[in-house]
């Protein structure tokens, strides 16, 4: 997880299925940028919290009303959750991508955090940028012209 | 014992591994000789065991992009294996097999897509042959995947679906040598957790 203050551009490479979610209070101009790549943390002793996109969205957030941040003006915006490999047959693979999107949805819902945008599921993988200041994120990948959402 | 993550294994294991990676990407080169028409030899096997960053690095950097083959492991031993193949690796393939050449990925037909996937699926399946009969264990192989994206994103499925708690990722290769040429040949065997020390487990370590 990245964050800034004021000014700064934070960047996620190559997003499969993991998701980057872009948060940001336009008031006292914090910005944080969480890369998260499992639904839920089910570790023992809860380490890691930022792999996972409940206790990775709680600490973010967290750390973000530290800086300042208020609950009621953060705004998220979404970017990932792709499947990078259709395997065919019942021994496929789980769609992770799938469950990461819903997973951190429902995590954004209940920490009463609106999402503004998502660009999300499909098969290609995202590089994710966040401009803390303006709060628009540009989405790279291969093969496709640059998204600003 | 048993091991909850990769980064636990000891010497006498990895160097277990390793002989399995040796033996395995020695048939994998065997048969790619085979069907390029062409001697192909593996120099210096080697088993890594990299956080996902070191990988990534290792690798070339996660927005690169590279082709990936990957095949779901079943049966006896639950994972999946992929083949990373870099460009170096792709023309000489496209070289034998079809007489093409690309200069990036956005040049790559249905033919020469086609041709990755068979030799993918190939050097992967001899592979866990090779590994199978030496652990007398039974594995079952899905139909071969593709992929051609940001490598950063095609390392992490491994990750996403075995890692858990871990950040390990365990790399199996070294560098094939061909006319001349050397390249990388990069294969990732992901056993999950259970399945790693259960192979060990028939292996006698």
């Amino acid at each position: 997880m990245k964050l800034a203050q004021r000014e700064g551009i934070l960047i996620t490479y190559a997003l499969g299925s993991c998701i980057g979610v872009c948060f940001h209070d336009p008031v006292a101009k914090v910005g944080a940028l969480l890369h998260i790549m499992l639904p839920l943390n089910m570790e023992a002793g809860r380490k890691n919290t930022l792999k996972y996109a409940d206790t990775g969205i709680r600490e973010t957030l967290r750390q973000m009303e530290s800086k300042g941040a208020s609950r009621s003006r953060i705004t998220a915006k979404i970017a990932g959750g792709a499947k990078m490999f259709e395997v065919s047959g019942s021994n496929g693979l789980g769609n992770i991508g799938q469950r990461n999107i819903e997973s951190v949805k429902a995590t954004l819902r209940r920490e009463n955090i609106r999402l503004l945008a998502e660009h999300t599921g499909g098969t290609v993988a995202r590089t994710l940028l966040f401009d803390v200041v303006s709060g628009q994120g540009c989405i790279r990948s291969y093969g496709h012209e640059d998204i600003i959402f | 014992m048993n091991l909850n993550s990769y980064d636990q294994l000891n010497s006498l294991e990895i160097d277990t591994l390793k002989e399995i990676g040796s033996i395995g990407t020695g048939n994998a080169a065997t048969s790619l000789s085979q069907i390029l028409g062409k001697a192909v030899r593996i120099t210096l096997p080697e088993v890594r065991i990299m956080e996902y960053n070191e990988a990534i690095e290792w690798i070339g950097g996660p927005e690169t992009v590279t082709a990936g083959v990957l095949v779901k492991m079943g049966g006896q031993l639950n994972g999946i294996m992929l083949s990373v193949q870099q460009l170096d690796f792709v023309n000489m393939v496209l070289d034998s097999m079809l007489g093409t050449h690309i200069e990036d990925y956005s040049q790559l037909d249905e033919m020469g897509r086609s041709a990755l996937i068979e030799i993918g699926n190939i050097m992967i399946s001899t592979f866990i042959n090779a590994l199978s009969s030496l652990a007398n264990i039974s594995v079952d192989l899905t139909v071969p995947a593709f992929a051609l994206d940001m490598q950063g994103a095609i390392l992490a499925v491994p990750m996403a679906e075995y890692g858990g708690a871990s950040d390990y990722i365990m790399t199996i290769g070294g560098n094939l040598s061909c006319e001349g040429r050397e390249m990388p040949c990069r294969l990732l065997l992901s056993p999950d957790i259970r399945s790693l020390n259960f192979l060990l487990r028939k292996l006698g370590v």
